[in-house]
Order: C-alpha cells, then sequence, then structure tokens
C-alpha cells in the first residue's frame, strides 16, 4: 500500500512538473503577497512580533491558494471517479498528503528566506526550536489543508469556501504556531515552549487520525 | 397529565432560577440560606454565572449532540439524523452568539470594553466562525445526501476543536477572563468560592437550561422531519 | 411600591427577565401544540393509507 501511495504522489508531482502550476502561480503569490505587505508598512518599522505574525499570514493565504488543487482539479478534469476505483481511499489521501505536506515545506522555506531577507526585525535566535516548530506546523498545515480540501471538492463551492471552512480549523495551529514563532525569534529556550509544543504535537496526531478515518466517508459517492 | 406537567415544571424552575439569581442579596458574610457570598474579583457582577455559563455550556452541549448525531448519520445514512443534527447546530449558534453577546455586554461594565481580544472571547469567536463556515458548506451543496454527508464529515472535524477552545485554551493562556492563567482568585478549575446556596441555584441554573435545550431541540428537528415527510408525500402524490 | 422599585432597580430586572421567559415560553408551548398537531394529521394520513 505504501508503493502505491507513492506512485500516486509521483503521478500529481509528474503532473505539476509538466504544467508548473504551483510553481508559477505559487512563487509569483508569494511575491505579489508579500510585496503588499511591504508597500503596506511603508516607512513604518515592523516590530518583531508583527513580522512573527505576518510570517504566518502569508504563510496561511498561500495555503489556500495552492493546496486545493490536489482534490479540485481531479474533480474538474473528470478523473475522480479512476482514482476511486483505482485505489482504496486511505491509499488516495496518503498520495495526496504527501503531495500537500513537499508543497507545504518548499513554499514555506520560501516565505521563511524572503522574510528573513526582506524584515530586518525577522531574526531567528534559536534555530532549533523555529526548525522544530515549522517542521510540525507544516505538518498540521498540510493535514487540514488536504482533508478541507477534499470536502470542498465534493462539495462543488471550491473558491470562497476554501479559506472559510479551512481557517477555524486551523486557527488553533495558528494560534499555537504564532506563538512558537515569537519564542524562536526571541530566542526562548526549547524548555520554556514545551506546552505549545506539545499542542501543535496533539494536533497533528489528533488531525491526521481524525482526517483518515473521515476521508473514507467524504471520498465514496 | 405527565407530559404537560414537566413543561410547567421547567418554567417554574427556571422562574425560580431567575428570581433567585437576580434579587438574592450579596453579602460578606451570609448568614440566611438567600445570601450569596462576596467574592473579590467579581463582587455584584458575579450573578452573571446564573445565566451567561450557561449559554457557554448549552453551545457545547449543543454542539455535541450535533456531532453525535453526525457520526450516527455516517454510520446509519438516514436522513433523520442529519436533520437531528442540523437543528442541533442551529441551537448551538444561537447560544454561541447569545454567549458572545452577554459577555460582552458584561465585559463593557467589568473591563472597560466590549472586546479586548481576550482567549475566551478569541475562543468563542473561533466557535461562531467554525460553525458558520458550516451553514455556508451545507447552503453551497444542492443534493440531500452529499449535504448531509459533507457536513457530518465537518461537523466531526469541527468538534474535535471545540474541547481545545473552549477548555484547553482559556486556561493556559493569560486573560481576563475568570479561570485564566494569571487569576489569583478563581484558578483555572472550576472553584468559584461559592456558597452552597449560591452553588444550588448555579446548578438548578444549569439544569433547567439544558432542559429547556432540549425540548428546543426536539421541537426543532420535528419540524424539519415532518416538512421533509409531508413534502416527498406530496411528490409522491 | 413605584419608590421601592425605583430605589431597588435590581427587582425591576427581575420583573422584565420574569416577563421575558413567560414569553419565551408562551411561544415554545403554542409551537409544541402546532407540532402535535401536524404530528395527528401524520399519522391520520397513514392510517387512512392503510
Amino acid at each position: 500500500m505504501k508503493s502505491k501511495s507513492y506512485s500516486l504522489f509521483l503521478k500529481d508531482f509528474h503532473s505539476e512538473l509538466r504544467t508548473r502550476y504551483a510553481i508559477n502561480s505559487l512563487a509569483m503569490f508569494i511575491i505579489v503577497a508579500i510585496s503588499v505587505i511591504m508597500f503596506a508598512v511603508g516607512q513604518e518599522k515592523v516590530s518583531e512580533g508583527l513580522t512573527g505574525g505576518l510570517f504566518w499570514v502569508v504563510i496561511f493565504f498561500t495555503a489556500m491558494s495552492g493546496l486545493s488543487r490536489a482534490f479540485v482539479s481531479e474533480e474538474e478534469r473528470g478523473t475522480a471517479l479512476t482514482l476511486q476505483l483505482l485505489s482504496a481511499p486511505s491509499t488516495v489521501f496518503s498520495g495526496k498528503l504527501i503531495f500537500n505536506i513537499i508543497l507545504v515545506f518548499c513554499m514555506n522555506t520560501v516565505i521563511a528566506l524572503l522574510y528573513s531577507a526582506l524584515f530586518e526585525t525577522f531574526i531567528i535566535r534559536n534555530f532549533a526550536l523555529f526548525f522544530i516548530s515549522f517542521v510540525l506546523g507544516n505538518f498540521g498545515l498540510a493535514i487540514s489543508s488536504t482533508i478541507i480540501a477534499a470536502i470542498i471538492a465534493k462539495a462543488g463551492a471550491k473558491g470562497t469556501l476554501y479559506p472559510v471552512l479551512s481557517f477555524p480549523i486551523l486557527l488553533p495551529l495558528i494560534l499555537t504556531s504564532v506563538q512558537l514563532t515569537l519564542f524562536a525569534l526571541d530566542g526562548t529556550s526549547i524548555e520554556q515552549a514545551k506546552y505549545e509544543l506539545a499542542i501543535v504535537v496533539s494536533y497533528d496526531v489528533i488531525m491526521l487520525t481524525v482526517s483518515y478515518m473521515l476521508f473514507d466517508f467524504i471520498w465514496k459517492d | 397529565m405527565l407530559k404537560i406537567s414537566w413543561k410547567i415544571f421547567l418554567f417554574l424552575l427556571l422562574a425560580f432560577v431567575s428570581i433567585a439569581g437576580i434579587a438574592f442579596p450579596i453579602v460578606e458574610n451570609p448568614h440566611a440560606w438567600y445570601e450569596f457570598p462576596l467574592i473579590p474579583g467579581l463582587e455584584e457582577n458575579a450573578k452573571i454565572i446564573f445565566f451567561h455559563v450557561p449559554t457557554a455550556w448549552l453551545t457545547v452541549v449543543a454542539f455535541l449532540v450535533s456531532t453525535v448525531y453526525s457520526f450516527k448519520y455516517l454510520r446509519t445514512k438516514n436522513l433523520d439524523d442529519d436533520a437531528k443534527a442540523y437543528s442541533s447546530t442551529q441551537l448551538g449558534m444561537v447560544f454561541c452568539i447569545l454567549a458572545t453577546v452577554t459577555g460582552a455586554v458584561w465585559a463593557k461594565f467589568a473591563w472597560g470594553s466590549f472586546w479586548s481580544w481576550d482567549p475566551r472571547q478569541t475562543s468563542i469567536f473561533a466557535l461562531l466562525l467554525i460553525y458558520g463556515a458550516l451553514f455556508a458548506l451545507r447552503s453551497s451543496i444542492e443534493s440531500e445526501d452529499k449535504r448531509a454527508t459533507l457536513s457530518a464529515v465537518y461537523s466531526l472535524i469541527a468538534f474535535v476543536t471545540v474541547p481545545f477552545f473552549i477548555f484547553i485554551m482559556p486556561r493556559i493562556m493569560k486573560g481576563l477572563h475568570p479561570g485564566s492563567a494569571d487569576d489569583t482568585n478563581a484558578g483555572p478549575v472550576v472553584n468559584f468560592k461559592m456558597n452552597g446556596s449560591m452553588q444550588l441555584i448555579f446548578f438548578l441554573s444549569l439544569i433547567g437550561f439544558t432542559i429547556l435545550y432540549f425540548w428546543m431541540w426536539r421541537l426543532s428537528y420535528k419540524t424539519i422531519i415532518y416538512r421533509d415527510k409531508l413534502d416527498k408525500k406530496l411528490i409522491r402524490g | 411600591m413605584e419608590s421601592f422599585l425605583s430605589n431597588n432597580a435590581i427587582y425591576i430586572v427581575m420583573i422584565i427577565v420574569l416577563i421575558v421567559w413567560a414569553g419565551i415560553f408562551f411561544y415554545l408551548f403554542s409551537l409544541d401544540k402546532r407540532i402535535k398537531n401536524v404530528e395527528k394529521e401524520l399519522k391520520e394520513g397513514v392510517k387512512n393509507e392503510k
């Protein structure tokens, strides 16, 4: 079963390389979003706390822009039924999830690099903490976004409904991750941040379990 | 006779709770059975506990019931279960709004402004967003079965976040609301230094409101189910 | 009585709250009765079909 999800992921990866959709439009979206923020801020000095928060604003909206494609594109291209016949629901979900995880990691690395370069107050003092919260947060973001993408793909509402459904579900993750990012910028030790880290870990685990259990019901028509 | 009288009993119960909750005096050293103690930090405003906390409690109860029936629907595929889940979600939304508004009015007099993004205010707002999104989802799907399935799935995912929002987040974060991390009076666990008669009125209030909720929920889902049955009867002729 | 009430405004609040409850319960009772009637009609309908 593992190799089946991997081949599903490869199929998405190859079609992605062919169209280069994510690379083009998501990269452009990131650049545009950050530019808007920079223009809006103007000459004002952006405090450390504010850059930490804005970091996650851009992450969230980029995710909303790019992650629903995993399922919506299948519905649009009419290949959803084929996929249903080919493999078990959990395999499909795993394949899409792997694709989204990799996408999220690439996106957020770019965003983090751009932020470090463009905002002088975005200095990561505790890199280990930043890395751990980065990894955990990205997993959580990918998992929740994928399951919600599956829901709206079946609903046929796509566009506007996706952020509306995702934001409240992601809120515990975003609130805690913003706090962790601020800790990493401040230089707080991992010891002091263990409460928040525990919350993100439990969010990831719970969301992953719930998503796998519920995906069956969404996927079958 | 018994069927009618439980509703009248409910009215009398809630009337008693309202009278007791509002009119009983708050004194330094309560002696009589009808006197409430003075809680530092809350003082006169303490009476809100009989009305504001039950609305928040009902929000959780209503969303829990809706999640249970969502789960049931996924197993039985019986649209009646979806009707029950949906009417409970509606009631949950009503009580969520009531809890937010009563809280905001109280906040104006206790903390100075209607909204201060206190953790508990933020978390109730997050609940409004989550279940508001559920209604948006429902209205975007035409097919009955698909609508029921997808909203059931979303309800289950949404409910996973509810314990975090209602029980965990406001207790570990610093804030103004009683019970937050830096509250010296109340502490994170529900321990409000109420005396016996105050606790009694408080629990009576919770019980009364809960029975009220179940009555309203029954009326609501019956309406939906009978409307459905009649529509289908008319179509079949 | 008016002077007592205007000094202890809390009792005015209490009376208002009781009036609101009475209104809510009146509405709920009437709703309950109407639904009971619909239920009866549906049962008659099913009996007639059988």
